[in-house]
């Protein structure tokens, strides 16, 4: 046991100074159970393919450029119907949020639409828009903007009224009320309407290249289905895992600790 | 400094439930002369803090007047400051930016309303927490901070809604003493709202006893100033004064 000790101490020492030791670390466990239903399972090669298979599937989509040029236009894709989807929630949320009469007009009708959900959008868009970009930017703004409308609503609501008045009593006119009370009061929620807007947008991107798509992440896997490439789109669904850690981790965890975390409005 | 008059002030209202007029406040008439500190006191539903969110201009009054320097008011204004229970501090600005807030909206520059606001800190020696966020400060301070934000933003009035209630017995003694010095030091007129008596009585020139919307009593404090707790506590005159007070509100 104390000769284990040292390398634990090795462990923490290295996993301290490369953290991203320490995200990986789970997956090695994933990957050589893997690799041993591959190597010693009943299925064969094409059917379930190894770890290095999909490794060496990686290299030659990246070297022909095509993975790239795929994962380029579905970023791309989502980075716009996210940022469109955005741009029309927060107001509406804060409309929403804010005004009575606008709550009780338009909650239901959200609320209505919310429960459609975006594929089954997917019909009737592709008979009005066909198989392309306009079908599917619609489906992506469709699934953004639920959540941000939503969490918006909330944190408007969120927002004590306390501090309204406190800003009001110090002179504040109602537009700087809006700067400067009810959007950062609000802002930890949207945070979260956004975090949850992109994973399901990237869900719906996805699905809606899938059926609708001439590229992109979930055309490959799907055209991969239809090729009998099963690595592929082992490697497709890998691509989107990592993808999504990435956003999460490296864009989305930092906002939430730079807002609510140090205001102690949030965990 | 300005004066602060209430005129045949009241409130009612409309339950919607019952489908009945409901009178909170009947006919409250109070003068409060610029430069002076009176204590609102009652029991709990006694209609003190509705007085306070009217003259604040927070809720609508149903009949009679609120003067500012003879003026009447409508609305809430950076005319009356007020301090909350609750802080109310923004959690998302750092103190220095609470403090400079009022400043803020006036249209006073960074540097020079981060110079008035570093001042008024300072009176409540609060000079070391200017970078750091309320959430991170005891409630002792915070509510120091929230008194001095209203205090930097030069109001005619100062409101005060039971600001000391939430929090503890030791600190809330301190911040009386701090008050009771600011006020000496700075003479602002101050509605203080308080369901506690020795605290009406602590900080008064006058306190008034409110009774079921309407004014029971209006006593004054003729206990000379500097008060501290240390003389205070065991003050006869003090004692006596209070037990006068605290027997009208029971009696309410």
């Amino acid at each position: 046991m104390n000769a284990l000790l040292p390398l634990w101490s090795f462990w923490v020492r290295t996993s301290r100074q490369w953290p991203v030791l320490q995200t990986l670390a789970p997956f090695v466990p994933v990957v050589l159970l893997w690799q041993a239903v591959a190597s010693w399972g009943p299925f064969p090669p094409a059917f379930f393919p190894a770890p290095m298979d999909v490794v060496r599937s990686f290299g030659t989509l990246m070297y022909k450029g095509i993975l790239p040029e795929y994962l380029g236009d579905s970023v791309a894709r989502l980075a716009a119907g996210v940022a469109v989807g955005v741009a029309l929630g927060i107001p509406l949320g804060l409309l929403i949020g804010l005004n009575r009469r606008a709550y009780d007009t338009l909650w239901p009708v959200v609320l209505f639409f919310q429960a459609i959900g975006d594929i089954a959008w997917l019909p009737i868009l592709i008979i009005w828009f066909g198989f392309g970009l306009t079908t599917m930017a619609f489906v992506i703004v469709y699934t953004v903007i639920f959540p941000v409308i939503f969490n918006t609503v909330l944190g408007v609501r969120s927002v004590k009224i306390e501090l309204h008045r406190a800003a009001q009593s110090l002179g504040a006119p109602p537009w700087r009320i809006l700067t400067e009370v009810v959007l950062p009061g609000a802002l930890p929620n949207i945070v979260t309407g956004l975090r949850n807007g992109l994973g399901y947008g990237w869900r719906a991107l996805i699905a809606a290249e899938m059926i609708v798509g001439t590229s992109g992440i979930g055309f490959m896997m799907f055209d991969a289905r239809r090729a009998g490439s099963v690595t592929e789109i082992v490697l497709g669904m890998i691509v989107l895992g990592i993808l999504w850690y990435i956003v999460d981790a490296w864009v989305l965890a930092p906002i939430e600790r730079a807002t609510g975390r140090r205001w102690g409005l949030t965990q | 400094m300005k004066s602060l008059g209430l005129k045949n002030l009241s409130k009612t209202y409309y339950d919607l439930y019952e489908g009945s007029h409901h009178t909170a406040l009947h006919d409250i008439s109070l003068d409060i002369p610029a430069g002076e500190f009176v204590s609102v006191v009652g029991p709990s539903g006694c209609g003190k803090s509705t007085i306070l969110n009217m003259v604040a201009g927070f809720i609508p009054h149903s009949g009679g007047e609120i003067l500012v320097g003879g003026e009447p008011v409508k609305g809430p204004g950076p005319d009356r400051g007020v301090v909350f229970q609750s802080f109310a501090l923004f959690p998302w600005k750092t103190v220095l930016d609470n403090v400079g807030f009022g400043p803020k909206m006036r249209g006073v520059p960074k540097a020079e309303r981060d110079e008035i606001a570093r001042e008024y800190l300072a009176m409540a020696g609060l000079s070391h927490a200017a970078d750091r966020y309320p959430n991170e400060l005891s409630g002792g301070m915070q509510q120091r901070v929230g008194v001095v934000r209203a205090l930097a933003n030069k109001p005619d009035v100062l409101l005060m809604d039971e600001p000391f209630a939430s929090v503890d017995a030791q600190t809330r003694m301190t911040l009386q003493d701090e008050l009771s010095r600011i006020w000496e030091e700075r003479r602002p007129t101050v509605l203080f709202i308080t369901h506690d008596v020795s605290e009406a009585v602590f900080l008064a020139n006058r306190v008034v006893v409110l009774s079921k919307g309407h004014v029971l009593a209006d006593v004054p404090v003729p206990i000379e100033r500097p008060r501290v707790w240390d003389k205070l506590v065991e003050d006869d005159a003090f004692k006596e004064l209070s037990n006068k007070i605290l027997a009208l509100v029971r009696s309410a």
